[in-house]
């Protein structure tokens, strides 16, 4: 029975049906006149929330295989790098990310990574930054990096 | 005519005219390579047109979106794969045909039929956008925020999957769209101090997030390195005595596909689907349907690309765009100041008759661009699936912050990211995240109008003209529709548990 509970299904119901409620409790306290449409909203989605998380506690849910991967490293690396743009720019936080995303598409040889890195991260940024002058986060003020 | 005359001056510029073949190309590539589809094709190219005049610009995405509709027919005809999940129904009889030796005429029908639905919908465009924006001028904000009600009810009752994820979904667009200044009273909503909050979120970085980055993140947990056995193929395009002989099909998937265009939340799967459906009933030579029949091909195709004309008669005429793609390019519009909705006929009608000029070119184009591209298609396979998730992590990056250059974009855009890859492996549908974002303001500002004509009465909307009952009646026959259907399937669902349970109890 816990087992089932604690299926990704019902636990992403009910993490839609928290989030909701306390998104909810912030429109509440709000002033009446700019919360009116958030709060008939939010009220919305927590009552269809609740449903779904009825309707995924109801259904039999296949188990799902267990086993470590490595994607929420991946999706750290993103959050960390998208983070980090504000401060150390774009260039420094894209380059290890793009080597990641690569490494782990198994693209692992010495050569391929570094060359792949530097075309895909280097080359695109260089590309819209310094050619098509699409200004990206830098980290100097003059903008050259 | 002086309108007329003068858009086609615009779109027949040489760099209007170069970002056609580039876009077009660009977007037959990136729809044939599966799982990538228009809102990735979109994505990428969107930074590129930052520095761009408008028609440029929109030459250039309007290129990369047809051009990925019938860039997935290919693989859906090689591989049986299709590109995208509008070509679905292409595999039925194009993959037969591919096995029975007959690819060159597959890939022949299925260019011919996108070229032919595509052009059929543009024309209708021409017609019954500038009408439709005519008659819409008569919309006061009740009528808005009926027919806001409306599209958004649409697009839940017939998005993917559970009805009720769908309305989630549609909440949660709903709210992204309300965080930052309230635009009545000014007040900070849901900023919870930070100030980079107070300027709201924006279209792009949460779409980026959600359909681009989300791929990668799906790609990675579900990877298959093996490549996919190209065949030899050219392309033969039909002849004039062919096309005769099958011209009642072109005509009839080419409409199915205008008119379910122009209906929010529809799409180009839902039209390729209903148009193979009618075949299968009236095509004369519907014996042969699945078995490698031109027919299917030419239902699946001149009915997904008609799509890509008609849904831009609501999302110009009226600002409401009819799915996730129409709705990314909707926010590019307005990155280059068009703003559609009842004004844009009136106040832009060159730039708008430009745009439907571009359709037709681009059109033409991909009927050009075709035989070179099918070629490539051998070589592209062989590309290591890393350089292309390299490639798309980089363009996410690129398009959320070159929007506005916010760096908070960036994280908006990580986060959806992570938020669409766990409702996506949740059986949640995101069209109707991105679609509420794109409604949200308007369904706000139009409520607040109305309850201040109204003097706060909101049953007095029922009434307020014949407009806003007759859709507000469409509202009601819609959610009774959507709740008769739910309790169908429920019963089905019910009824089949039932009828299992016996059976394997005789089992055991």
């Amino acid at each position: 029975m816990l087992a089932s509970l604690i299926h990704p299904r019902v636990l992403t119901a009910l993490m839609l049906l928290l989030a909701g409620a306390g998104l909810s409790i912030s429109a509440w306290q709000g002033p009446a006149d700019a919360m009116l449409v958030p709060r008939i909203v939010l009220t919305i989605w927590c009552a269809v929330a609740a449903l779904v998380l009825i309707g995924e506690c109801a259904k039999r849910l296949p188990r799902e295989g267990g086993g470590l991967s490595p994607l929420p490293l991946l999706m750290a690396a993103v959050l960390v790098a998208a983070i980090a743009m504000a401060s150390l720019g774009f260039l420094i936080p894209i380059l290890p990310l793009v080597a990641l995303t690569l490494w782990l598409f198994r693209i692992q040889r010495p050569l391929p990574l570094v060359l792949g890195t530097l075309i895909i991260g280097g080359g695109l940024w260089f590309l819209f930054h310094h050619v098509l002058l699409i200004r990206l986060p830098a980290l100097l003020t003059s903008g050259l990096i | 005519m002086d309108v007329i005359l003068a858009a086609a001056g615009d779109a027949f510029t040489w760099h209007a005219l170069l970002a056609i073949v580039v876009g077009t190309w660009a977007g037959i590539i990136i729809g044939g390579l599966p799982g990538l589809g228009s809102v990735v094709g979109l994505t990428i190219f969107l930074p590129f047109t930052f520095g761009m005049d408008v028609i440029t610009s929109m030459a250039l995405l309007i290129g990369v979106y047809c051009g990925s509709v019938y860039g997935g027919s290919i693989t859906a005809i090689l591989i049986n794969t299709p590109g995208t999940p509008q070509s679905a129904a292409t595999t039925f009889d194009g993959y037969p045909m591919t096995q029975q030796g007959r690819v060159d005429e597959a890939l022949g029908w299925a260019t011919f039929a996108s070229f032919f639905g595509g052009v059929l919908s543009c024309v209708l465009l021409i017609f019954c956008a500038p009408q439709l924006a005519k008659f819409a001028v008569n919309f006061g904000s009740v009528e808005v925020f009926a027919l806001v009600c409306l599209a958004m009810l649409c697009i839940v009752g017939v998005s993917q999957g559970s009805t009720l994820k769908g309305l989630v979904c549609g909440m949660m667009g709903f709210f992204f769209s309300m965080v930052g200044s309230d635009p009545i009273t000014g007040a900070d909503r849901f900023t919870f101090g930070n100030y980079s909050l107070s300027a709201g979120l924006t279209l792009i970085p949460v779409v980026v997030g959600a359909f681009a980055l989300s791929e990668v993140f799906v790609r990675f947990a579900t990877r298959d390195d093996e490549a996919a056995k190209i065949p030899e193929a050219r392309l033969r395009l039909p002849g004039l005595r062919e096309i005769v002989r099958r011209g009642i099909e072109l005509i009839r998937g080419s409409f199915i596909g205008s008119f379910v265009g122009a209906l929010p939340g529809t799409g180009a799967a839902a039209a390729a689907f209903i148009s193979y459906a009618s075949a299968q009933k009236l095509s004369p030579r519907r014996a042969n349907l699945g078995k490698g029949e031109p027919d299917g091909i030419i239902a699946s195709e001149s009915s997904n690309n008609a799509v890509t004309g008609s849904s831009f008669i609501p999302t110009l005429a009226l600002g409401i765009p009819g799915d996730v793609v129409t709705a990314m390019m909707m926010g590019a519009m307005v990155i280059h100041g068009i703003t559609p909705g009842v004004r844009l006929m009136a106040d832009q009608a060159q730039t708008v008759y430009s745009l439907f000029v571009v359709l037709i070119i681009v059109n033409v184009a991909m009927l050009i661009l075709s035989k070179p591209s099918i070629g490539l298609f051998r070589y592209l396979f062989k590309l290591p699936q890393g350089y292309v998730m390299g490639g798309i992590v980089m363009f996410s990056f690129i398009g959320a912050v070159s929007v506005r250059g916010n760096p908070l974009d960036l994280i908006v855009m990580a986060l959806t990211g992570v938020l669409a890859y766990v409702l996506r492996r949740g059986g949640y549908p995101l069209a109707p995240l991105v679609i509420g974002m794109v409604l949200g303001p308007e369904l706000e500002s139009s409520l607040r109008r109305g309850l201040l004509i109204s003097r706060g009465d909101f049953f007095a909307f029922f009434t307020h003209s014949g407009i806003a009952s007759f859709l507000f009646v469409l509202i009601g026959l819609f959610v009774v529709w959507t709740l008769w259907s739910s309790f169908i399937q429920w019963r089905q669902h019910v009824n089949a548990r039932a009828d299992a349970v016996p059976s394997s109890g005789n089992r055991q």
